[in-house]
């Protein structure tokens, strides 16, 4: 018998999972109402209710620079992993090449290193070079974070296409690309959505890497947010990080629409 | 008939496919075991048989899916057997039918056209014939889901003919319709056949479809072909226990020969042996076969070697019926009749004889797999 079909089980349930829901939601939603107090202050809940903060963001050409950066190296990633862990999801889904599974197990690595290690190694192998303080570094960096999980949402995908679709198009006398074009791809669409948004988000926070390779040109928004919080606590910061989140909401918003206005078609 | 274009050069062979000691391992497993195997320009050759009997492994590597551990494969007189499969003018049927499910049934039966750089328009009229051959002429912008599954069968049955493959390759295509649609799909495709003149090769588990269809059936068993011939040979005159228990159904009767009174000694009585007895052995052990449609009832005197039992069941099923008779030793013998007033059914627990014309019988070797007869 169920114990909480009766008494205080029918409302036990309900309040504990929502008390889970406020301790995980309040922390990021509380700087939302803080976002909008005057300036100079950082209190909840705010004395007065302004725009001050956000005029203050835009106003000051490093934020907003530092906003542009992480969209164009979050877009740039997004691309990337899409053009490079797609085909080779496919490969390591459906080909029977040697070494396989170590392929598999290299792609997934950086899931498993602890990100400072990557972090320091990054540094230390590109300082020689010269490459520190450089866009393409970043994109590329946050490009090996994203993959493995690009790969994984592909695979997943791949693993739930029948291969009858590959079977009939090659029986019909279609070669390689085009099978993989017009059969395959398509039909990855909600996976290649869901790997890319990923790809976003991860790019769009990412700090400790950032960190640790960017320069005064180069910064991106979380690394700005940590450099400014350690000098000085500026509530612009709660602005700041409203932003963050509503961007991040949004995009993922809108990938689930899509996915969805794909599904009802 | 017209065959893809990279094929016209060759002569035509009569041998449409023409397969020599092939045979397929995966380790230690024999799925093929060196088969040979010849079908002709336009017949309809069903491959039947129990899982894993090889069946599909045959068709896998005809349309060069499988890679064949020996032997070779010709393909209208040419060596096919390390042709990459989309160089080997092949078409294919499904049992899930594989259509793409981002592609409307337009584009769907377009694709193998698109494939063959046909002109555009000439895709259009070539996808409107089809469409109107299997009269399925209003759906060409619906996508495949929102079809029946019979629909969806038609369909990939139009995206397979529509660029004239010289071979059409079926997997189990009625497996996933019910029994109704299935009947229909059967008229479908022969008559499809018959239209097109195209080889084409079945492959199904179901003994009733492949009867009903092929030209020639080819029994496997075990990665070997048992039998093969047409289906009332194969039904009537089954060469092995397995061909004639796979194949309808029938009484199996074990006995002694007795070479010299002609006839098989068995705990059901002394059972005469027909007059054509190739390839069952003259003496020792050997199993009677018999139709259940062949054997019928008679008064206990007039029973064929003194077969007699008790009716346990009779059942009608439409135009026959259906007599379940206990036997001596624990056996029991299925008989059809044709059902209506001239055939009374005897009642429940009423001692009956069986009777059958000698020659309706079939002498067979008997089976380790099948010992209890």
């Amino acid at each position: 018998m169920n114990p909480f079909r009766h008494g205080a089980g029918t409302l036990l349930v309900p309040t504990i999972a929502w008390i889970t829901y406020l301790f995980l939601l309040v922390p990021s939603l509380i700087v939302i109402p803080i976002s909008f107090g005057g300036p100079g202050e950082m209190e909840f809940p705010p004395r007065t209710w302004t725009l001050d903060l956000y005029r203050q963001f835009f106003g000051d050409p490093t934020w907003w620079g530092s906003l542009m950066q992480s969209l164009k190296v979050a877009v740039l990633v997004m691309i990337l992993t899409t053009v490079i862990g797609v085909p080779a999801a496919y490969v390591l889904q459906r080909s029977r090449v040697p070494g396989r599974t170590i392929f598999n197990g290299l792609a997934m690595g950086p899931l498993l290193v602890p990100v400072i290690v990557l972090a320091l190694g990054l540094y230390l192998q590109m300082a020689p070079y010269g490459l520190l303080n450089n866009s393409l570094t970043v994109v590329l960096a946050h490009t090996m974070l994203a993959m493995p999980f690009m790969l994984i949402s592909v695979g997943a995908a791949l693993r739930h296409l029948d291969p009858a679709y590959e079977q009939v198009a090659l029986i019909m006398g279609a070669g390689k690309m085009r099978i993989f074009f017009r059969v395959v791809l398509p039909q990855l669409r909600s996976g290649i959505m869901a790997g890319a948004l990923f790809a976003f988000l991860i790019s769009l926070d990412e700090v400790v890497i950032s960190y640790f390779i960017t320069g005064p040109d180069t910064e991106t928004l979380p690394v700005k947010m940590y450099s400014a919080l350690r000098w000085e606590v500026s509530p612009v910061i709660a602005a700041v990080s409203t932003l963050l989140t509503v961007i991040s909401l949004a995009f993922a918003l809108g990938v689930m629409w899509l996915e969805r206005r794909d599904k009802a078609h | 008939m017209q065959v893809t274009q990279d094929m016209t050069q060759t002569a035509p062979a009569s041998n449409m496919i023409s397969v020599r000691g092939l045979g397929r391992r995966y380790g230690s497993f024999t799925a093929l075991d060196a088969l040979d195997l010849d079908v002709k320009r336009g017949e309809f050759v069903t491959l039947l048989g129990p899982s894993g009997s090889g069946k599909s492994t045959l068709l896998n590597l005809i349309s060069g899916m499988v890679e064949a551990s020996e032997g070779t494969i010709r393909i209208d007189g040419r060596d096919a057997t390390h042709l990459p499969t989309n160089q080997r003018g092949l078409g294919m049927v499904f049992q899930n039918y594989a259509l793409m499910p981002h592609m409307t049934v337009f584009e769907n039966i377009a694709f193998p056209l698109q494939v063959r750089k046909v002109p555009k328009p000439e895709i259009k009229a070539r996808v409107r014939d089809v469409l109107k051959l299997i009269q399925l002429e209003n759906v060409a912008d619906r996508k495949p889901r929102q079809l029946s599954g019979g629909q969806q069968q038609r369909i990939s049955l139009a995206r397979c003919i529509v660029y004239r493959p010289s071979i059409i390759l079926m997997d189990e295509p009625l497996g996933a319709l019910d029994k109704k649609l299935r009947e229909d799909m059967q008229l479908e495709i022969k008559r499809l056949h018959a239209e097109l003149g195209v080889t084409l090769i079945y492959v199904t588990h179901d003994q009733e479809e492949a009867l009903a269809m092929s030209d020639r059936i080819v029994l496997m068993r075990k990665g070997r072909i048992e039998q093969q011939g047409a289906p009332e040979e194969m039904y009537f005159r089954p060469d092995t226990l397995f061909t004639a228990d796979f194949l309808g159904s029938s009484n199996l009767f074990q006995g002694q020969i007795d070479s010299q009174a002609g006839c098989l000694v068995t705990p059901q009585g002394r059972l005469p042996l027909p007059a054509a007895r190739s390839g069952a052995p003259a003496n020792g052990q050997a199993v009677l076969m018999l139709r259940p449609e062949s054997m019928r009832l008679v008064p206990e005197d007039q029973a064929s070697g003194g077969l007699t039992g008790t009716m346990a069941d009779s059942i009608v099923l439409g135009s026959f019926v259906r007599h379940f008779i206990s036997l001596p030793g624990g056996k029991r013998a299925i008989v059809q009749e044709p059902s209506g007033p001239s055939h009374p059914r005897p009642v429940r627990g009423a001692t009956v004889g069986l009777a059958w014309a000698p020659d309706s019988a079939r002498l067979l070797p008997t089976d380790p797999d099948f010992p209890n007869l």
